[in-house]
């Protein structure tokens, strides 16, 4: 091995060194911006949201379930919009209207290009379907505050319950896609072994089994207990970490490969009023790319619907056994 | 020094005839207000433009009704021996602090982990901060009054006023030139001290009230001891409705009650809208007006990180400090207007010079200390923060000194 190096070689050595850390600082930095300011794919960080909460393009909205929840305190900026009263239809059991979904966004101050992200309680559950209400209607940019209300206050961020005003804007809804949504003949034709979609029930496994209508103290209840025939049962709490934030994304597909749900199938997801199943509806669609749509009648539907089949594990009926 | 300027009590009848055409006046100043928040409400973020301007108005006519003044008070304590009005400030603070307890530990509701409040005007400790603070008191003396005071003296017609806040104007601009080497020198490494941090929310309050408590008890003390002092005068007795509105317009409002007040639309301001301040707008329009001739340095080295009287340029002069201001002036306006007590007089070189003098220390030490009595003692002592207490210390230090100076001076010239 010979001790000398010609100048020129070494002027290429220390090019390259130069080079390879030039490259490496420039792509460190784009990763640590990136990982600062991503707001790429469906979840949003609270750190990440806590840092841009100030831009004029991004939009906090509040769905919870609890009333004054958002009154007594929320996420500075944040609008408020009421799962019973904004986004779903006052009249008729149906989710909120075209042109009432417009007036909503445009009261918030929405535009095409904003950067819409939802939160809310109970572990996100309303600020899910709201995200799959927002899908429907088509609205670009929408993300969820991975962790919802319970990280924020729990990262002991602050809070204040200042309304805030926007100046209003006109959003109009483009195409309306009804491909989310799952009716009661989508369930039923799985029912009857019509369809090739796949059912999941995310309630828990007393619900599922039919030992109960419905967790204590809910109002909605159904007349008959049990499934849809053919689904199958996660309950939503298997994809979430215990602060509330989703599970990564191959944890998740694990979880849901499991009990034969791999996005080779189209997926309907489905539970008692279909809020819950909207944050199933999320994880399996938003994070993990199925094909899924969402059954919002779900068993308050089903299971008041006279002539189809149930399957009933523990028998449960309204009068006595 | 002049007191006249400082303290009016009852008009005398004489005057009250020459002095009729106030009161329509007042009336007349209600209704542009009553058409400005008309105006406001279709402005962009128009709700809070409107509480603003509200606020503003109820703050003014407190101030001069009970003629609020940082400086008059320590003046009327330290030279005279009259306690009311600096227990009145002590009342402000303690009323403030309650409330602002009782938000924050709904706001942040773990104050010893996460992020300071945001907005709450907490700043940053250091000898800049007691620069900032002496350099206010000194421009209390020197122009007789603090900048909010200043801003509802203008609408008495005071002679200073106008000068002595183009001298703010003027001292805001040398704070921004002095501002980055300062920084450099003390404030980044500065700590920024929230006590429910480290005491807790109850702590917190514990100390702060008892500071407070244990002061009152010990101004109180003194001056009992003195207990030479004249009687304060009496208000009529109302008899009806129509002498009970007459006295509302006539001399001074309880003590109290002002402090109380004041106390209290702070913390409603907090919850509405955003800390009580009468210095961001001037500081702001002189920042951008300055920055854009490129009289002061693009950068302000971490000054717009720090809560307090924000100077960011604004795009559009309707902001709710500004309203907040127009408020103050206004109903500062009506009350003096009301209570005959608008009397413009022509200024004297005297009073351009005190003015400008003053106004420029007061600005210096509002920039430096990121908000005046207002903004950093009231709003960030309602809201726990250390730099008020500092700050409040360091001034009502120069303040004593002045009061010395001018008692050896007259003493010498007697």
């Amino acid at each position: 091995m010979t001790t000398t190096v010609s100048a020129f070689g070494l002027r290429a050595l220390a090019i390259k060194v130069g080079g390879t850390f030039v490259l490496a600082t420039l792509a460190g930095t784009a990763l640590a911006n990136t990982a600062a300011s991503s707001s790429a794919g469906p979840l949003v960080s609270a750190e990440w949201l806590a840092q841009n909460l100030g831009r004029p393009d991004v939009r906090v909205i509040e769905v919870s379930v609890n009333p004054g929840l958002y009154e007594r305190a929320h996420i500075p900026g944040a609008v408020n919009f009421s799962w019973h009263s904004d986004l779903n239809d006052k009249l008729r059991r149906d989710i909120v209207g075209k042109q009432d979904f417009e007036k909503l966004l445009s009261k918030a101050g929405v535009k095409d290009d904003t950067t819409v992200v939802l939160y809310g309680d109970t572990n996100n559950w309303f600020a899910a379907w709201g995200a799959w209400v927002f899908d429907i209607y088509g609205v670009k940019n929408v993300k969820l505050l991975d962790g919802g209300r319970k990280k924020w206050e729990a990262e002991n961020r602050p809070l204040n319950n200042r309304a805030p005003e926007y100046a209003a804007t006109s959003y109009r809804v483009g195409k309306v896609n009804l491909e989310l949504r799952a009716r009661l003949s989508d369930a039923l034709a799985v029912a009857e072994g019509k369809s090739q979609a796949r059912l999941i029930d995310i309630r828990s496994g007393d619900e599922y089994q039919g030992k109960v209508f419905a967790p204590a103290g809910v109002p909605e209840l159904a007349i008959r207990a049990g499934h849809i025939p053919g689904a199958v049962n996660v309950p939503w709490g298997q994809a979430v970490q215990e602060d509330g934030t989703f599970k990564p994304k191959e944890e998740l597909r694990k979880l849901y490969a499991g009990v034969g749900i791999d996005g080779s199938k189209p997926v309907i997801t489905y539970c008692r009023i279909g809020e819950r199943s909207s944050h199933t509806w999320f994880a399996l669609s938003k994070i993990l790319g199925y094909d899924v749509k969402n059954y919002d009648g779900s068993w308050t539907e089903y299971g008041n619907a006279v002539g189809v089949p149930i399957n009933n594990p523990a028998g449960t009926v309204w009068a006595a056994k | 020094m002049s007191t006249t300027e400082a303290s009016r009590v009852d008009v005398p009848p004489a005057i009250q005839g020459k002095a009729a055409w106030q009161p329509w006046a007042a009336v007349g100043v209600v209704v542009l207000l009553w058409f400005l928040a008309g105006q406001a409400q279709h402005w962009n973020g128009g709700r809070t433009l409107v509480f603003a301007l509200s606020t503003g108005i109820a703050l003014g006519v407190v101030l001069q009704r009970t003629r609020f003044c940082f400086y008059c008070h320590a003046r009327d304590w330290l030279q005279q021996g009259d306690p009311r009005g600096i227990l009145a400030i002590v009342l402000a603070l303690a009323v403030g602090l309650v409330g602002m307890t009782v938000v924050q530990s709904s706001w942040v509701a773990n104050p010893q982990a996460g992020p300071l409040p945001p907005e709450m005007h907490i700043g940053p400790v250091s000898w800049v901060l007691v620069l900032a603070g002496l350099a206010f008191g000194a421009g209390m003396s020197v122009s007789g009054s603090c900048i909010s005071a200043h801003w509802y003296r203008l609408a008495e017609g005071s002679a200073v006023a106008p000068f002595a806040l183009l001298g703010t104007a003027l001292g805001f601009a040398i704070g921004f030139h002095t501002w980055n080497p300062l920084y450099s020198l003390a404030v980044a490494d500065a700590p920024v001290i929230w006590l429910p941090r480290h005491l807790g929310y109850g702590g917190a309050l514990a100390v702060q009230l008892g500071a407070l408590g244990l002061w009152a008890a010990w101004i109180w003390q003194r001056h009992v001891k003195r207990q030479a002092a004249a009687p304060s005068p009496a208000l009529p007795t109302a008899r009806d409705l129509r002498d009970l509105w007459q006295a509302l317009w006539t001399g001074r409002w309880n003590y109290a009650l002002g402090g109380a007040l004041i106390g209290l639309l702070s913390v409603l301001a907090i919850v509405r809208m955003r800390p009580l301040g009468v210095t961001a707008t001037l500081g702001s329009q002189v920042r951008g007006a300055l920055q854009q001739q490129g009289w002061v340095p693009q950068r302000l080295n971490g000054l717009d990180g720090f809560a307090g009287c924000a100077t960011l340029p604004q795009e559009s002069w309707a902001t709710p400090n500004a309203l907040v201001l127009v408020g103050l002036i206004g109903g500062a306006l009506v009350a003096a207007l009301a209570s005959r007590q608008f009397t413009a007089r022509r200024p004297t070189a005297r009073d351009a010079l005190r003015g400008i003098a003053g106004g420029t220390l007061l600005g210096w030490g509002a920039m430096t200390g990121l908000g005046c009595t207002m903004g950093t003692l009231l709003s960030g002592g309602m809201a726990g923060a250390l730099s008020a207490w500092v700050f409040g210390a360091a001034m009502l230090g120069a303040l004593w000194l002045g009061f010395r100076l001018q008692t050896g001076k007259a003493a010498r010239a007697a």
